[in-house]
């Protein structure tokens, strides 16, 4: 059979000769992965199960202090263990594998489109903004990082076209987080608070949004790398947010950093998957786990970490450790996160398109 | 896909003809396994990517590919991938010569080191050329004085194509040249040839299929090489950005059609260069009396 001939002809370029025995071998090894992968669910009456699926950003918050605060807890008022599988990945990533299929109790993302997208694939079947706090469960500010000293003396955004200044931000394309950093130069723009750039003028904005995009010459495709790469000495400043250079500094890394006088407040949101909640039976838990991370004393943990608390009194507490920036907006001024990414990140948006302008001036 | 060039690929001991009469149905056996494990591992999921980039119809799919970001992508993917496949070709072709046919101190420790980068993960051969070359360091320092950058530029996603794909040349020819009949050779010093003739007419056509099937790889892995160069190469579009990385980018911001279009014009790029050495290999061997 012509088919046969087609899939059973002898391979025509071999690499090495003893091929059998290894994908036997292989295979097995393969069967034997799926097998213990498969085995490997299942549990007791005797304690709970909890899946977090979180970005990367508060892993040091839940793994080394919430997570283990929280079954000392459970331990307490019911007698139970817990038990967590906690998973961090980029937010845009935990978003998506969620959507595919990973069962995370919990999610706790960068940013609300992410936990959109689950919403929107019918996995949160109640309105996770009327939860407490708007949905939000931690909070920073859109800063300029600076080297120690700050030689080149950077003072707010207009510094940022400076010709040949070299900028690192992560892409906003692959970071879901970078899309912070470019809404707050756009923002700030359009608020008339950039130096010598016209107010409530689209143009103008992009424009300098424009200059600044051209100073980019790194873009790493997460937060972190890019923090990464300005504490190894590469590039002038990094855009980031306040709680990465927080965390860096507590790790004797020195840096400084500059808050712009008029930037985007970050709002990073938590949310129950109320499919994945049913079927695994952990509702209980799991509203207990949301509770405890929204506690004064839970949120002055995430102070500790750099983050700026989003309950009202361990807000209040910490108010000394953080500067409030002249001009603090969030991202409903440009007309929400849904509004943002068609306007701006959607293929035929402001981002893209001002890639694109740039291309001829990048060749070379 | 046609496959009519010579079966002579290697010298290796043939182990798809299985020797013993009653083996049949073990080969049967082995032969629906294998391509059974070969149609769900490697088809199917081609066939998904291939699928989800022409969902739209194929006007969509050329404007996808045709995206100026997305051009400038896969023109910069498949030049460095060139020059990477022909710099390794070379130098894997060189090293598995000097393994086979010299004998020095150090050789055994050599031949291991040849398999490293394979075992290195490339996230971590990106960071090693971060750390090495990078612009805050000694030589990165210096020949950034110089006017020239490494790491974040073009040369640092050469740099890390040809150090992830250094092996699979050398491990091509070497088993080749290792069980090339050193008597041919012999015959021709004593007909008068040079060693430029000898290795030209006498050793160059018996491991020429080896080299392309090296050089083949290496080119495959160059285009489809994300890990170590996300980290090297700085990602400015149109000036770094490869189209591995590009494609990782469209499916970060939820476009699947844009991200599979670009692989598919990477996997047609690999397709096509497999056809067009089955045409290479074919030539030198026609008419030619195949020594035994």
């Amino acid at each position: 059979m012509n088919m046969d001939r087609l899939l059973f002809r002898r391979p025509r370029l071999r690499l090495c000769g003893r091929p059998l025995q290894a994908v036997s071998a292989g295979s097995l090894l393969l069967l034997l992965v799926f097998f213990a992968v498969a085995c490997g669910t299942g549990g007791d009456g005797q304690e709970d199960t909890l899946t977090l699926a979180a970005y990367t950003t508060p892993r040091e918050v839940y793994s080394q202090a919430l997570i283990p605060r929280f079954q000392e807890h459970w331990r307490e008022t019911t007698g139970r263990n817990v038990v967590f599988r906690d998973s961090y990945a980029g937010s845009g990533a935990q978003s998506r594998a969620v959507v595919g299929g990973f069962e995370a109790d919990v999610v706790a993302l960068s940013l609300a489109p992410d936990v959109d997208r689950i919403a929107r694939a019918g996995l949160i079947t109640h309105d996770w903004r009327a939860e407490a706090f708007g949905g939000m469960i931690s909070r920073s500010v859109v800063v300029i990082a600076v080297r120690e000293g700050n030689p080149l003396q950077i003072r707010d955004w207009d510094d940022l076209s400076r010709p040949g200044l070299k900028i690192l931000t992560p892409d906003p394309r692959t970071s879901g987080g970078a899309m912070w950093n470019i809404c707050a130069l756009y923002g700030a723009a359009l608020r008339g608070k950039v130096k010598g750039v016209a107010g409530d003028d689209p143009e103008a904005a992009a424009n300098f949004l424009r200059q600044v995009l051209r100073n980019v010459t790194v873009m790493d495709k997460g937060a972190r790398e890019s923090l990464t790469n300005f504490e190894r000495g590469i590039g002038d400043v990094a855009l980031t947010y306040e709680n990465e250079v927080l965390v860096a500094r507590r790790a004797d890394r020195p840096m400084d950093y500059v808050i712009p006088t008029s930037t985007l407040l970050i709002e990073n949101p938590i949310a129950m998957v109320d499919v994945y909640v049913d079927r695994h039976g952990t509702r209980q838990v799991t509203e207990a786990f949301l509770d405890f991370v929204r506690s004064t004393e839970s949120q002055l943990i995430f102070a500790d970490f750099g983050l700026r608390p989003v309950e009202p009194t361990a807000a209040a507490q910490v108010t000394d450790r953080y500067s409030t920036p002249e001009d603090l907006w969030t991202i409903e001024y440009l007309g929400g996160w849904d509004r943002v990414i068609e306007t701006m990140f959607a293929p035929e948006g402001l981002y893209p398109r001002l890639s694109e302008e740039l291309l001829t001036s990048n060749e070379g | 896909m046609k496959a009519d060039a010579p079966t002579r690929a290697l010298p290796s001991p043939d182990t798809s003809r299985t020797q013993g009469n009653g083996s049949r149905s073990i080969g049967f056996f082995l032969r629906t396994v294998s391509s059974g494990y070969l149609l769900l591992l490697v088809a199917l999921p081609l066939s998904a990517v291939l699928w989800v980039s022409l969902q739209d119809g194929p006007g969509t799919f050329w404007e996808d590919v045709t995206h100026p970001v997305a051009w400038a992508a896969l023109q910069l993917t498949l030049v460095i991938s060139v020059v990477a496949m022909v710099i390794n070709t070379l130098m894997g072709t060189l090293t598995a010569w000097v393994l086979v046919r010299y004998t020095f101190p150090g050789k055994t420790v050599l031949n291991s080191l040849v398999d490293l980068p394979f075992a290195v993960p490339t996230l971590v051969t990106g960071i090693m050329l971060v750390a090495l070359y990078g612009p805050q360091t000694w030589i990165g320092g210096h020949l950034e004085a110089f006017g020239i950058s490494i790491i974040f530029a073009k040369p640092g996603i050469l740099l890390a194509l040809l150090m992830v794909t250094y092996p699979f040349v050398v491990r091509a020819v070497q088993p080749s040249l290792e069980q090339l009949d050193r008597a041919q050779e012999e015959a021709a010093y004593t007909i008068g040839a040079n060693r430029r003739q000898t290795f030209r007419h006498v050793v160059l056509p018996e491991i020429l299929p080896a080299v392309i099937s090296g050089a083949l790889l290496t080119f495959s892995r160059c285009i489809g090489e994300f890990g170590s160069v996300v980290i090297v190469a700085g990602n400015i579009p149109g000036r770094t950005l490869t189209a591995p990385v590009y494609v990782y980018s469209q499916i970060e911001s939820d476009l699947p059609r844009s991200a599979a279009a670009v692989s598919v014009v990477l996997l047609a790029a690999s397709i096509l260069l497999l056809f067009l050495s089955g045409r290479l290999q074919r030539r030198p061997g026609e008419g030619r009396e195949k020594p035994s």
